[in-house]
């Protein structure tokens, strides 16, 4: 009986964790962003975008979605920090790529590095949203180039989930659908990556 | 300088006290950290279980700074300076490279304290004028910072001795300290 109740209460009272990374290149707007989801979701006032300087290490990130957890690492994008990223890929549940959807010139090495990132095998079957930024600067690139830039290599995902959507982590706009979205693959995608559970 | 860190730290006054370690093993470079802040008389107390301890409170700021490794007898008594953290600044001597492992133990030991669960980590890879100084790629990889999975953490390369990177360091840590305020 003792054992059937603590079950019980253990089940009822236990909470499931995902881990979300974000990644992309340096200046993409990952921590501006991650400040919007916890200002948006917490309550808390977060960081003002002009007290955020390049991330050298680890952000992180927790916000409670109905009964589920979700802890986001936002990692340093620069050049010589990219190889950090790996070392979360195998504890993550699912991955945002961040893009600064108004610098045309770094198009090219977005492509690469998002190849990179998704080929990566510890990688292997965890949803992935692309997040085109800055999308309240006027010479942003419009969601559907992104798009096509995202598809070209999204082909190889085969059966993953992903998706592209447009944001303005600075204004908010867009953020909270994109969670949204992801909360609903990290429960879809449970067979592949469990969640962890904590009581 | 004592003019740039007081600028820096009055973004913490306010609502709640804030207490943050300076910790690391013997000459790292800590209290000339702390000197460095200039923000106020250092004071050395060794409490009755016998260690040293400096403190420097500046406002509603307390610094609290001492060595760690050896002497295991007394690291219980560590525990009581551990509650209610905000912030860990870790000091590395990064020409230091006969010690970097034991600098690594000692850091990821504090770090399991229930306490310090929720402290914020910044690193500062210290003595960056020396030669040979490991570069903070370097000193990330053997602290193993990458295994850091719940703690908001961040690694600064700088030099006590010139005052060079200490801005930088302390002004992601009040961002840090300040954001997690409500």
């Amino acid at each position: 009986m003792y054992t059937l109740l603590s079950g019980l209460y253990r089940q009822l009272t236990q909470r499931e964790e995902y881990f979300v990374i974000i990644v992309g290149l340096d200046n993409a707007g990952k921590t501006t962003l991650l400040e919007r989801i916890k200002a948006l979701f917490n309550g808390v006032q977060g960081l003002r975008p002009d007290q955020i300087g390049p991330t050298v290490g680890l952000n992180v990130g927790k916000v409670d979605i109905g009964g589920s957890r979700l802890n986001f690492w936002d990692l340093g994008g620069q050049r010589d920090l990219q190889s950090i990223w790996e070392k979360y890929y195998s504890d993550c549940h699912a991955l945002v790529f961040v893009v600064d959807s108004t610098d045309r010139s770094r198009i090219e090495e977005v492509k690469t590095t998002l190849d990179h990132v998704i080929h990566n095998e510890s990688i292997e079957g965890v949803p992935v949203l692309m997040l085109a930024n800055k999308q309240d600067l006027p010479d942003a690139l419009k969601l559907h180039e992104i798009q096509q830039i995202f598809n070209q290599i999204a082909v190889s995902l085969e059966a993953r989930d992903s998706k592209t959507l447009a944001v303005s982590a600075l204004k908010g706009d867009g953020v909270r659908e994109a969670i949204d979205w992801l909360h609903l693959r990290l429960q879809r995608n449970r067979e592949m990556r469990p969640p962890v559970f904590r009581n | 300088m004592g003019a740039v860190f007081s600028s820096l730290f009055a973004r913490l006054w306010g609502s709640k006290d804030v207490r943050i370690l300076i910790l690391g093993l013997d000459g790292a470079g800590k209290t000339t950290i702390l000197y460095r802040m200039q923000i106020g008389e250092v004071v050395t107390t060794i409490p009755t279980i016998g260690f040293n301890v400096e403190t420097v409170t500046y406002k509603n700021i307390k610094f609290q700074v001492w060595d760690l490794g050896g002497q295991t007898s007394i690291r219980p008594y560590w525990r009581c300076y551990y509650a209610n953290t905000d912030a860990v600044i870790y000091v590395i001597d990064s020409a230091d490279r006969d010690r970097i492992s034991t600098s690594k133990e000692e850091l990821m030991a504090m770090l399991e304290e229930e306490e310090l669960r929720d402290a914020a980590l910044l690193v500062f890879a210290n003595k960056q004028d020396l030669d040979g100084a490991m570069s903070v790629t370097e000193v990330s990889e053997f602290l193993g910072l990458t295994a850091l999975k719940m703690r908001t953490w961040t690694i600064f390369k700088c030099s006590a001795k010139t005052g060079e990177g200490l801005t930088e360091g302390l002004d992601w840590l009040v961002n840090v300290v300040q954001g997690g305020k409500k």
